[in-house]
């Protein structure tokens, strides 16, 4: 997908795990693996803004848009 | 506890496996009264549900073969049809109804209808031509129906597997 998550980047910035990271968010494990591993679909606007509450950065800092060749 | 509409297809399933044998029971008579019929003359006279085809026979080896083919291929491709419709009963999950597994399945049953509705088709056409020959075939066109049920079914098939792909699509959505 043309659509790049850089959740794992981020969470390596802000020295941050998976774990600490679902409970802050409020999102599952299994949830927030579809998100890094780029399976996702979709992002719901709450789910991104708890996102970036978290890891105090923009949308722009997680989500990344690369020509598909 | 099972819900109303699990009983429904339960029954349903049930009443698809007769159809399903009686089907394929109609197909192997068919084929076996044919058989018996080109050793015994006579026997052309009381095929399968005692379908009397002996001036056919009389007017045409080739014919009268043509026509038990399309009796043949019908009733085993109604059967199969039948069959497929038992595969999906028994796979379809009430948990989790929408699978791609299913969607191909009622795509499918929608092919092999208007296979049934092609060979109907053509069945019509001979016995038409035949009816014209004064065989004492009478016209009866029944093939209209079938492609009307495929198209439903194919339409069933394909809105199915939007809801599929909606399903999947919100089962990502995090």
């Amino acid at each position: 997908m043309a659509i790049i998550v850089n959740v794992d980047v981020m969470m390596a910035k802000r020295k941050m795990s998976l774990n600490e990271l679902s409970e802050k968010v409020g999102l599952t494990l299994a949830n927030l693996s579809i998100l890094k591993t780029g399976k996702a679909k979709a992002i719901r606007f709450s789910t991104l803004e708890a996102i970036c509450k978290v890891l105090d950065c923009q949308p722009g800092d997680i989500l990344e848009y690369t020509e598909d060749k | 506890m099972k819900t109303q509409t699990e009983r429904i297809l339960m029954v349903m399933n049930i009443l698809t496996w007769v159809v399903f044998i009686g089907l394929a029971i109609q197909a192997g008579a068919i084929l076996v009264s044919y058989g018996v019929s080109i050793v015994n003359p006579a026997a052309s006279k009381h095929l399968y549900k005692e379908i009397d085809l002996s001036s056919l026979k009389q007017f045409g080896f080739w014919h009268y073969t043509l026509i038990v083919s399309f009796m043949v291929a019908m009733a085993a491709l109604k059967s199969y049809v039948a069959y497929l419709v038992i595969k999906v009963l028994s796979e379809i999950k009430m948990v989790n109804p929408f699978t791609m597994e299913i969607a191909r399945m009622l795509e499918r049953i929608s092919y092999f209808i208007f296979g049934v509705w092609i060979i109907t088709l053509f069945y019509d056409l001979h016995i038409a031509w035949l009816a014209k020959q004064e065989v004492g075939m009478k016209e009866n066109y029944n093939s209209g129906e079938f492609i009307f049920l495929a198209g439903v079914v194919y339409v069933i098939s394909q809105i199915f597997k939007k809801g599929v792909e909606i399903q999947s699509e919100n089962e990502l959505t995090v």
